[in-house]
């Protein structure tokens, strides 16, 4: 294998090494760069959630529903959504605490709400029960909307509460790791 | 108003634990950075969020995040502007053909690997608010990135600064780099100009404009510096103060254009005088605070974003994995082949693709601009980040690997030994 740290003359062995080798090894790829972008504009990623979304409920159903009167007694509840791809957390500004954990299957987003110990002190919220949401988000609405229905898990008995929410900002990324 | 408790209280434990763990990977013959990164991760909710959540909330509230992470941003600027001042990118004209070769291959070859890349992961892990050209330039960027410091460091703790081997290295490095920043700049433009209401081209003009002048004009005003240190042996503090505001005055010039502040950071280290007594003795002024107590606080910071509980299944693991092996193969395989065609000896190439592979703080760094502008999720951000730990963790043992006896590797360059600085940071 020859050198091409010196090169003797314009055409010399090296240099045209040199000049397929570049071709080859950046030019080729660059090409092939070029490609991949343009070939990519086609693919469809999961629908954006991220972002702090207004929740709007009925508070005199919501307080009916076991775990739902802390959400009752905050009227301006938000809901950040922290997104990647399919998956995402949510956490509620009435209780920071408590975090939901879901997924999107395709307009729909579904997720569990385990409450913080101090939610589940609440009356009837106790017994490792777990708030459910199920939403439907509205991609050509600006801003997005959320439009769905918060249950309680191994409660029968209860009725679903209907809620919608209405994307405030796209939240800016804070990681996972923010408290 | 920042509680000076809390905020102080948490420098404190931040700094113990960069220091202690620092030290542990320093006796296992790890950079000592290494060691700091992996700490400041374990100080987020990866570790002690997961263990001790009440004592991780009371030390990490919300609220106070907002000031540690100015306050590491400060010392991420005067990290840049040093990285800056640490480049030489004339060395790559000492090292002809072989080093051009390699380094353009050592870019092209993540970044279009991470380009293919994309395609998998875009509609696995990002969203449709993120366009697919923006997601794909910043995977590309982040993977063709070379930790300029910690390479420099390895090189000076294996005395290897003045080989053939080191001085490529050192070369491709600073021009990964400087084409890396280029890279982000334009997509940090891109994505900015997209939620702005002023058009992108206004903001391109701005950006060659203010580029040209500090390279045409604020750099002849900079020899300056030069000159009294040369005449006097020494800079006052009135002009350490200066060369610090020229350096805020850019950071934040790039910054209003719509860039980021690192940029203007490490630009005009970039432009400043490479005289070799004068970088020294410049890195010499900023880099104890910079190092002891600004930097830990941005690896704290990272820790804090960095959840490794979200990839939580094996599929998330395998996105990682893939990440891990697509940026490896990249940039080891690709500046291993280069230098290998360019006539290196087999093992010195393997040494080069293996410290080539080294990202470190640098990666840190590019990531935290990508969550920050929202073009990689969390889950994504935390993938990154391991890659980055990874990559920069298995340099020294595949360096033991392949060069056991150092003068397996340490062939004498003809060329002018470059003017490596940056060994202390690491």
């Amino acid at each position: 294998m020859s050198s091409l740290g010196v090169v003797k003359g314009p055409m010399s062995r090296a240099g045209t090494t040199f000049i397929l080798a570049y071709a080859f090894l950046v030019a080729l790829p660059m090409v092939g760069l070029i490609g991949v972008l343009k070939s990519g504009r086609t693919l469809t990623a999961p629908i954006s959630v991220n972002g702090v979304w207004q929740l709007q409920a009925d508070p005199v159903r919501l307080a009916a529903l076991p775990c739902g009167k802390t959400l009752a007694e905050n009227p301006n509840t938000t809901l950040a959504i922290s997104q990647s791809g399919k998956n995402f957390a949510v956490s509620l500004s009435s209780d920071p605490k408590s975090t939901f954990s879901g997924v999107l299957e395709g307009n729909t987003l579904k997720a569990l709400l385990v409450p913080s110990p101090a939610w589940s002190a609440e009356a009837g919220c106790g017994d490792g029960r777990e708030l459910s949401l199920v939403a439907t988000i509205d991609p050509k609405a600006d801003p997005r909307s959320l439009v769905g229905l918060l249950s309680v898990n191994q409660c029968p008995a209860c009725s679903s509460v209907e809620f919608h929410a209405v994307r405030q900002t796209p939240r800016a990324r804070s990681g996972g790791g923010a408290h | 108003m920042p509680n000076l408790f809390t905020l102080v209280l948490q420098i404190a434990v931040v700094l113990a634990a960069c220091r202690a763990v620092g030290e542990l990977f320093r006796r296992i013959h790890q950079p000592r950075v290494v060691g700091e990164m992996f700490a400041g991760i374990m100080l987020g909710p990866s570790l002690l969020g997961w263990v001790a959540p009440h004592f991780s909330a009371y030390l990490f509230p919300a609220s106070s995040l907002g000031f540690l992470n100015a306050l590491s941003q400060v010392g991420v600027v005067v990290f840049m502007f040093l990285v800056g001042l640490g480049i030489n990118p004339k060395e790559l004209k000492k090292q002809g053909h072989a080093a051009v070769l390699t380094s353009h291959v050592s870019i092209t070859a993540p970044f279009v690997l991470a380009a293919f890349l994309a395609l998998y992961l875009y509609p696995r892990l990002s969203d449709d608010s993120v366009a697919f050209t923006s997601f794909a330039l910043f995977m590309g960027a982040a993977m063709s990135i070379t930790a300029f410091p910690v390479l420099a460091r390895i090189l000076a703790e294996r005395d290897m600064l003045g080989s053939r081997l080191g001085t490529v290295a050192i070369a491709c490095a600073a021009v990964d780099d400087v084409t890396g920043w280029c890279i982000l700049a334009y997509i940090v433009v891109l994505i900015r100009a997209a939620h702005s209401s002023s058009s992108i081209w206004m903001t391109i003009s701005g950006i060659l404009v203010f580029g040209l002048a500090m390279i045409h004009g604020v750099r002849r005003l900079l020899r300056g510096f030069e000159r009294v240190y040369r005449e006097k042996g020494a800079l006052s503090e009135n002009l350490m103060a200066l060369m610090l505001l020229l350096v805020l005055a850019s950071s934040l010039f790039t910054e209003y254009l719509g860039i980021h502040l690192l940029f203007g950071a490490f630009l005009m280290g970039a432009i400043m005088p490479k005289e070799s007594k004068f970088v020294r003795y410049v890195l010499d002024r900023f880099e104890t605070i910079t190092v002891t107590l600004l930097l830990p606080l941005f690896f704290a910071f990272t820790g804090l974003r960095t959840n490794i509980a979200l990839l939580k299944d094996p599929e998330m693991w395998m996105y990682c994995g893939l990440i891990i092996l697509v940026a490896t193969a990249g940039k080891l395989g690709g500046s291993t082949l280069a230098s290998r065609l360019s006539g290196m000896p087999l093992r010195e190439a393997v040494g080069l693709g293996t410290l080539m592979n080294t990202r470190g703080l640098m990666e840190l760094v590019i990531l935290n601009i990508g969550l920050d502008i929202g073009v990689i999720s969390p889950a994504l951000f935390s993938m990154m980040v391991v890659m980055a730990l990874v990559t920069t963790f298995m340099a020294v043992p595949l360096l033991d690997l392949i060069c056991p006896a150092q003068a397996l590797c340490t062939a004498p360059q003809k060329v002018t030994v470059p003017e490596v600085s940056l060994q202390e940071i690491a």
